[in-house]
């Protein structure tokens, strides 16, 4: 991908708005690449819409948004999967495929980029190994727990190392000590250069972190500071 | 995306969708089936009159005060004419002679008959391109017309009616072979749509982690294939089947069972055939679904 000569994520005074109803509004805010963020707000604030706007699953209304120095309201529909491959995500609802085993899940984000059979298996394996879970890679995810299935969604977005990495709510169905070796991960995969995005309501995740941490509102951006 | 992967997908929801999948095959196999029939029926009256427009023949009876050198010329003309494959002159003494042998066994017949009634004629075969009951007619009016013939006879009926029915075959052939064709692409076409519609959490994810439109259709296009080739080749071992086990069996018993052709070179192709239509009726169906 592109290296950006400005931040990697830039959104520039975005209104997003659902059958009348505003999402966001008029919001601007930047994350500068290697730059570690936390987003924060009570349900409903524009959280997972803020999100699902750079992993373009959704456009803006108003606005624009830059990605690693791409424009996303003028990129071709052929070319977002090839700006998404950049772009690791962490869903709320996990998006784990029943049918198919924690190593076929997690080696399915290599497997759209078209990587070797060989190097997923030694990419897969690590990946797992990072977050404890290589002893289920044979496993389907309904027989695992909320905390693993939440590991190995973990692991997918990350395993084709992307350079942006966005984690919504990723410690929502975690015991403490979990969520902390979740947060360890995500800091790991950050000392690496990664971008991270984290949306959580979970103040302990951000508390004295040293992060900058973004505040949301009813769709606006309400306050930002360094935690 | 790697091809071995795309099978490897399809062969996943082949499996998983057993049931959706074997019910279209069995409609395009039974599609294909009762294509390679009417085209068996097609092929064996086909092959039936191949030979009859060699046996055909025009007689151009000519006048009786038609001297020698013109009927010469006469023969000359049609000899010169391209649709024209040989032209034969019967001599009423020899057309006479002929007559008399062939009511050999019937003499009173010809009783009380002194003078020879019969004219000179010309037997004119037409080239197999010329062989059409419409050119077939033009030619005859045509030689009508030439001074010095005083009548033309050729199969008219016989030959309209077998242009007919040759029509008739092809015609309900191609209009069925064209509208179960279609049949089977929709077929295959509603099958993807729903096997589509049944992946579609699935694809969203597939598409959310950065899979471009060609991986999410590699495995599509191949189950439809899959559907289609699997149609076309049932079909191809039940027309084995009814080859061997009925045709051959009743030639034993049914004289006219031995006449029939089996043009399996053509019902080879019949699993390529069904791919195909498998393939179309799943990029029809990708073309069409939003995603």
């Amino acid at each position: 991908m592109m290296e950006p000569a400005g931040p990697m994520i830039h959104f520039q005074n975005v209104t997003k708005e659902y059958e009348n109803q505003t999402a966001l509004h008029d919001l601007t805010l930047s994350v500068e690449k290697g730059e570690m963020v936390f987003l924060t707000g009570p349900s409903g604030s524009g959280k997972t819409t803020l999100l699902k706007l750079i992993y373009l699953a959704e456009m803006p209304d108003h606005g624009s948004i830059t990605i690693a120095g791409w424009e996303a309201t003028a990129l071709k529909e052929s070319s977002i999967p090839f700006v998404r491959r950049n772009i690791g995500v962490v869903f709320q609802d996990f998006r784990l495929l029943e049918n198919r085993t924690v190593f076929e899940n997690v080696s399915l984000a290599l497997r759209i980029r078209g990587i070797g059979e060989r190097e997923i298996k030694t990419r897969v394996a690590d990946a797992l190994k990072t977050v404890n879970l290589r002893h289920k890679a044979d496993s389907y995810p309904r027989r695992l727990s909320g905390g693993e299935q939440q590991r190995v969604v973990i692991a997918r977005a990350f395993v084709a190392e992307p350079t942006v990495l966005l984690a919504d709510e990723p410690t929502g169905n975690l015991d403490p000590d979990t969520a902390e070796g979740v947060m360890r991960t995500f800091k790991d995969i950050h000392a690496k250069g990664t971008t991270i995005l984290v949306a959580t309501h979970n103040r302990d995740l951000y508390r004295n972190s040293g992060k900058r941490v973004f505040r949301l509102s009813e769709g606006s951006l309400v306050g930002e500071e360094v935690c | 995306m790697s091809v071995p992967y795309a099978f490897k997908l399809a062969l996943q929801s082949l499996r998983k969708d057993k049931w959706i999948n074997l019910l279209s095959m069995l409609t395009i196999f039974a599609g294909l089936f009762i294509i390679s029939l009417s085209f068996f029926i097609f092929y064996n009256i086909e092959a039936a009159t191949r030979n009859l427009p060699e046996k055909f023949s025009l007689v151009v009876y000519l006048e009786d005060t038609l001297p020698r050198e013109k009927v010469e010329e006469v023969v000359a003309s049609f000899r010169s004419r391209r649709e024209v494959a040989s032209v034969t002159y019967i001599s009423k003494e020899e057309a006479f002679r002929e007559l008399k042998a062939t009511l050999k066994n019937s003499q009173y017949v010809l009783e009380g008959i002194d003078d020879n009634p019969l004219p000179d004629s010309l037997q004119i075969k037409l080239r197999k391109d010329a062989m059409g009951s419409e050119p077939v007619r033009q030619f005859a009016e045509a030689t009508k017309k030439i001074k010095g013939v005083s009548e033309v006879d050729y199969g008219e009926k016989f030959l309209s009616t077998l242009h007919n029915i040759k029509n008739g075959v092809r015609i309900v052939g191609i209009i069925l072979a064209v509208i179960l064709s279609t049949g089977i692409v929709f077929v295959c076409y509603s099958t993807v749509k729903i096997l589509f519609y049944r992946r579609n959490d699935e694809i969203e994810t597939f598409k959310l982690l950065g899979a471009t439109k060609g991986f999410i259709r590699a495995p599509f296009l191949i189950e439809g294939a899959s559907i289609g080739t699997a149609g076309g080749l049932t079909s191809l071992v039940a027309l084995y089947l009814l080859q061997h086990l009925v045709i051959l069996k009743m030639a034993a018993s049914v004289p006219f069972f031995k006449t029939l052709l089996f043009p399996s070179s053509i019902f080879l192709s019949l699993p390529l055939i069904g791919m195909f239509l498998g393939i179309s009726g799943a990029a029809i169906a990708l073309g069409r679904l939003k995603y």
